[in-house]
């Protein structure tokens, strides 16, 4: 995506549900576009609206949601509104509606009742885009070629070890796990030394960071495209280990895929765990 | 394009990230950089700094980029100062709420001399016709 655009809701529409998400730029032209979607929107569905950042609803957005609400009622499904700050609440409250939609903590605790809410496998269509994204981050910002091995579950007392290490949590509303991108000395050194166009010879404070921002840009990747399957992740923030032949465990507990690359300056390893 | 004498701020919690912009600002000719690791000390530096362009990282500790825009925005002696932010996630809600706060170009890790270069022009473009509006 290069161009700037200007969405204010997006629709995800799911196996049986749908997810409205609303921003906070919220206006008259788009609520007009908005209006004429409705009936498709929420017709034999169930529907969820996302109010993540929204402070309030403008009255012709009220009635949009009032319109959905009824529909999704007329076929006996339901609406309900997640993440609801509290001066969403109380500009619901001063509309006298507060009582009318119901309001869940997120999409799992919207959908429970259904038993539609979405699960999530370690599946090549989870697994890819970090492949796709760490093979395209060496190459475009430290000219290497990586090239991804077999990748294969790890076995439940198998230890992996490497001397640095970067780990970002994998936080959304139906799932959680975690990345772990692990390097050995000489590897790590040759790409962050490609990186930063100065040869380095130890790990210390001045590319420590380098593991970490390697991870940021590989998850940041990879959740473009999930994101764009309506995992819903969330922005994390990586932390780096370091230490000779430190061992690693994944930060949820659940199945962990090992995707192991090499490069023309050595290996390393990618861990991808989801939480069950 | 900017003038390579251009006073350019780069902000970074990540100092391998700062490293690597500044080293890309050098190789497209810039050689007064400076840096700041979040965007509070950025504000700060910027308060004295007379910088004519400023590079930020989007998801940073203390404050991050995006309310470091809006205190740039919202300032009078600094509000037209060339903006482009640095983020690893360009998804299209992110990029509205960046739009809306007035940011003028977004470069989205990873990325190479050529892709800054491109977004570095556009920023130009940008301005230049905001500045003779």
């Amino acid at each position: 995506m290069d161009s700037f655009v200007r969405p204010c809701y997006q629709v995800e529409k799911h196996e049986g549900y749908t997810v409205v998400k609303l921003e906070a730029s919220l206006d008259f032209t788009n609520c007009k576009v908005f209006e004429t979607q409705v009936e498709e929107i929420s017709s034999n569905v169930y529907v969820v609206v996302n109010c993540d950042s929204l402070p309030e609803l403008p009255k012709d957005w009220l009635r949009c949601l009032l319109k959905m609400h009824l529909n999704t009622k007329r076929d006996n499904k339901f609406l309900k509104l997640i993440h609801v700050n509290g001066m969403l609440q109380s500009c619901l409250k001063r509309e006298g509606i507060d009582t009318t939609f119901r309001v869940a903590k997120d999409l799992r605790d919207a959908l429970q009742e259904t038993g539609l809410a979405p699960k999530r496998t370690l599946d090549t269509e989870f697994i890819n885009p970090f492949l796709t994204a760490t093979v395209h981050v060496l190459k475009v910002q430290a000219q290497i070629e990586a090239t991804a091995g077999q990748i294969y579950m790890k076995k439940p007392r198998e230890v992996m070890t490497g001397d640095i290490s970067g780990v970002i949590g994998i936080i959304s509303d139906t799932f959680d796990g975690s990345v772990v991108i692990s390097f050995p000395e000489k590897t790590f050194l040759k790409v962050i030394s490609s990186m930063l166009g100065e040869e380095y010879t130890k790990i210390d404070q001045e590319i420590v960071d380098g593991a970490g921002e390697l991870t940021n840009m590989i998850f940041g990747q990879a959740k473009i495209v999930l994101n764009e399957k309506g995992y819903g992740i969330k922005t994390a923030i990586p932390s780096v280990i370091s230490g000779k032949d430190h061992s690693l465990s994944a930060l949820t507990k659940g199945p962990v895929v090992v995707v192991p690359f090499t490069t023309p300056h050595g290996k390393f390893f990618v861990e991808i765990c989801l939480s069950q | 394009m900017f003038d390579p004498k251009t006073k350019v701020l780069v902000v970074d919690d990540m100092l391998t990230m700062r490293k690597i912009v500044t080293k890309i600002l050098k190789e497209l000719g810039f050689s007064d950089i400076h840096e700041a690791q979040d965007g509070q000390e950025a504000w700060d530096k910027c308060q004295t700094g007379g910088f004519g362009l400023i590079i930020s990282d989007w998801n940073m500790p203390n404050c991050t980029g995006l309310e470091f825009l809006r205190r740039i925005r919202a300032d009078q002696k600094l509000a037209k100062t060339p903006f482009l932010l640095v983020t690893a996630e360009a998804e299209q809600s992110q990029v509205a709420e960046a739009i809306k706060c007035g940011v003028d170009q977004y470069v989205v890790k990873p990325f190479s001399k050529d892709a800054l270069k491109v977004k570095l022009e556009s920023t130009y473009k940008k301005v230049s016709v905001r500045l003779a509006a």
